[in-house]
């Protein structure tokens, strides 16, 4: 009798340390997924870049810039979500929400990590990337602002975040014999569950949310002007970039915490913390970012159409009835239906949870699109000496590498949902 | 102080690409890469056309985009007016070439070494010694191991590295040696012209002085070191009549 009573209060909350069936399955594909990534990679590491499908401008006649740089640019905007939900919930006290802080936590982690894997994989020479983006930073750069702001700086403010909401849940862990215990030992070590330590941390969160809100503007700001800063590069210039990156940073980053709390919610069963409020309020956030965004895209065809250059209206051509023609109403589409959907539910007050998720993924799409359309129309089209029009499509190398990165990020998060809870524990009165 | 300026004739140019095969030659650049291109434009309609060469090397702009953008200092603008790159330091991230307004930056997507077996003569090879009869000896110009400058960075054409970024030097290394740059010497019909536009008596000084010139994309305040005279600036209606090879 007291070996079962002793048992159950020893299981771990949230099936933390146990496998399941589904689990494992879900784990085995994302890791064969990350080989693929890393078979991809080591194929362009060895015959070099060439076995992309990217070339030079100019007489190349290619892109140099493709699918990998719209990744980090997609991967730092989906880290948006997550610690500006978290950060609000500390600085606003968004009680129905606190069900997926540590969940918004982690997706701005692993999204900043994917973000800056693109970032190597893009990179020429990678090690020595890793070195002298360090060594010889140049604040100068627009590039400052997205390899040493946010990979360093963001990335580690949301790492000190994480860590520090989370002990609270870990010391309680830590009290109860488990095979994970030495980790939450070290992971709440120093902490003391007194009133004192509580309202230390809650300062302490307090004012790092506070720094971080401002942090993450500047940070999705600067991956706005990598673009529109430059002034020779027609369909870039523009002031609108970085409001429009961080905004559509906003959009793909709710979409992807509203994927991941409906996951959870689902197969922890965790119903009761992540109740239809904490869904309500992220449809209500994503639809409002949605319709802000979709402004900014009409004030932008308007300027490109109205009177363009010659070079903005070859490149708005191609945009709007042209070769990316597809991709730009499709990614138009994936963000306006979900706009006027979630606006539906919104007037009539009938949140759908499985609707959701699928806006959700939908309006990542339309991100993606958007992305990559920043990116390559300019390159290819937007050339002002009389160079003829270019062209990019990814390679299969490139594909497989971004398989690995997606794939990653799913072994990451279903890792850590296995060695800790990735709801926040109740608090025990 | 020194600081050096092209100028291109385009009353003389002839659109030979003499120049071009020089640049390829001294600086041993692979497959598709062209530190120095001619454009070949077109503009009308058959029978009713007109038709112009317009070379293009880097421009060494003053207010250079590319060296503005680089995250770690590897491109460069030196006293003497030259852009070059630390093939040392950089990185190969490429905003370079998407920052540069006149696509004159080049990366090296290949291995250099296998892409040169591709398409150079390999006149080491045993099979081809008896045609040649070992007279074309197999030749790499030491200069462009050296490192260059006050700066003293490895600079220089030839130092191909795959994953870095590359593109005219005004031929930094025969500059330093008080040559002219490999195209501006070849050019048969004198169109490029190079020099010292701060020496009052250089031969370029004295041949920009009263002439009308323009640069290319002015309008981007860029300020390149090249500018072109006897010419027009290409419209938008200029259209290239043949492609180089792109293949890498």
């Amino acid at each position: 009798m007291a070996t079962t009573q002793d048992m159950v209060s020893d299981r771990l909350p949230q099936g933390v340390g146990r496998w399941s069936r589904g689990w494992l399955l879900f784990m085995a594909l994302a890791a064969i997924g990350v080989a693929i990534g890393v078979i991809g990679w080591a194929i362009e590491h060895d015959q070099g870049m060439a076995a992309t499908g990217m070339r030079d401008l100019g007489t190349m006649g290619g892109a140099t810039w493709g699918v990998y740089i719209s990744m980090v640019v997609y991967f730092v905007g989906v880290s948006f979500a997550g610690i500006t939900v978290a950060a609000l919930i500390r600085l606003f006290n968004l009680e129905h929400l606190k069900g997926v802080a540590r969940m918004a936590e982690l997706l701005t982690v692993v999204a900043l990590l994917l973000g800056a894997l693109a970032i190597v994989v893009d990179l020429g020479q990678p090690l020595r990337g890793l070195v002298n983006l360090f060594r010889y930073a140049r604040p100068q750069s627009p590039f400052f602002g997205t390899f040493s702001l946010v990979v360093s700086g963001y990335l580690f403010s949301s790492l000190v975040y994480l860590y520090l909401t989370s002990r609270p849940d870990a010391a309680r862990l830590a009290e109860s014999p488990s095979r994970l215990q030495p980790l939450y030992r070290l992971w709440a070590a120093g902490y003391e569950p007194t009133v004192d330590q509580r309202a230390r941390d809650r300062k302490a969160t307090f004012w790092l949310a506070l720094a971080i809100l401002p942090l993450l503007i500047v940070a999705h700001s600067s991956l706005g002007f990598v673009f529109g800063l430059q002034v020779g590069r027609p369909g870039w210039f523009g002031t609108l970039q970085a409001p429009a990156f961080v905004v559509l940073a906003g959009v793909s980053g709710i979409g992807h915490l509203i994927v991941l709390a409906a996951l959870v919610r689902r197969v922890l069963r965790q119903e009761h913390r992540i109740g239809i409020e904490a869904f309500t309020w992220l449809g209500r956030f994503l639809m409002l970012l949605l319709f802000v965004y979709l402004y900014f895209v009409v004030v932008e065809i308007f300027t490109s159409i109205y009177q363009p250059t010659t070079t903005e209206q070859r490149i708005s051509d191609a945009l709007l009835t042209g070769r990316y023609a597809w991709i730009f109403w499709g990614s138009v589409a994936a963000l306006v239906l979900p706009a006027f959907g979630l606006a539906w539910m919104a007037v009539t007050r009938k949140w759908r949870i499985g609707w959701m998720v699928i806006m959700g993924l939908i309006v990542n799409l339309g991100a993606i699109g958007k992305r990559y359309l920043v990116v390559v129309p300019s390159e290819t089209h937007g050339q002002l000496l009389p160079y003829p029009i270019g062209t990019y499509a990814p390679s299969l190398v490139e594909y497989a590498v971004l398989i690995g990165l997606f794939s990653l990020g799913a072994l990451l998060i279903g890792g850590f949902m296995k060695l800790f809870p990735i709801v926040e524990m109740e608090e025990t009165p | 102080m020194t600081r050096y300026v092209m100028a291109v004739d385009l009353n003389r140019c002839q659109g030979c690409r003499a120049c071009v095969e020089a640049c390829k030659i001294e600086n041993n650049t692979p497959s598709a890469v062209f530190w120095m291109h001619v454009f070949r434009l077109e503009e009308g309609e058959y029978p009713d056309t007109k038709m112009s060469f317009l070379p293009r090397p880097c421009q060494h702009c003053n207010n250079a985009p590319c060296v503005k953008v680089c995250p770690v200092g590897a491109r460069y603008k030196r006293e003497d007016g030259l852009v070059l790159t630390d093939f040392d330091r950089c990185i190969g991230c490429r905003y370079c070439e998407v920052a540069c307004p006149y696509g004159v930056n080049f990366f090296n997507w290949r291995n250099p070494d296998e892409a040169w077996d591709e398409y150079q003569v390999p006149f080491d090879d045993p099979d081809l010694m008896p045609v040649t009869g070992g007279v074309i000896p197999s030749y790499k110009n030491p200069d462009h191991d050296r490192l260059h400058g006050p700066e003293q960075r490895l600079t220089s054409g030839s130092a191909h590295f795959k994953g870095v970024m590359e593109k005219c030097t005004f031929c930094v290394h025969r500059v330093e040696q008080g040559l002219l740059p490999a195209c501006v010497d070849t050019c048969p019909v004198g169109a490029l012209k190079f020099g010292d536009i701060e020496d009052e008596g250089s031969p370029i000084s004295t041949f920009l002085r009263n002439k009308e010139s323009f640069q290319l994309l002015e309008e981007l305040g860029t300020d390149p070191s090249v500018v072109y005279v006897g010419g027009t600036p290409p419209t938008s209606h200029a259209r290239e009549i043949e492609r180089p090879l792109t293949g890498v």
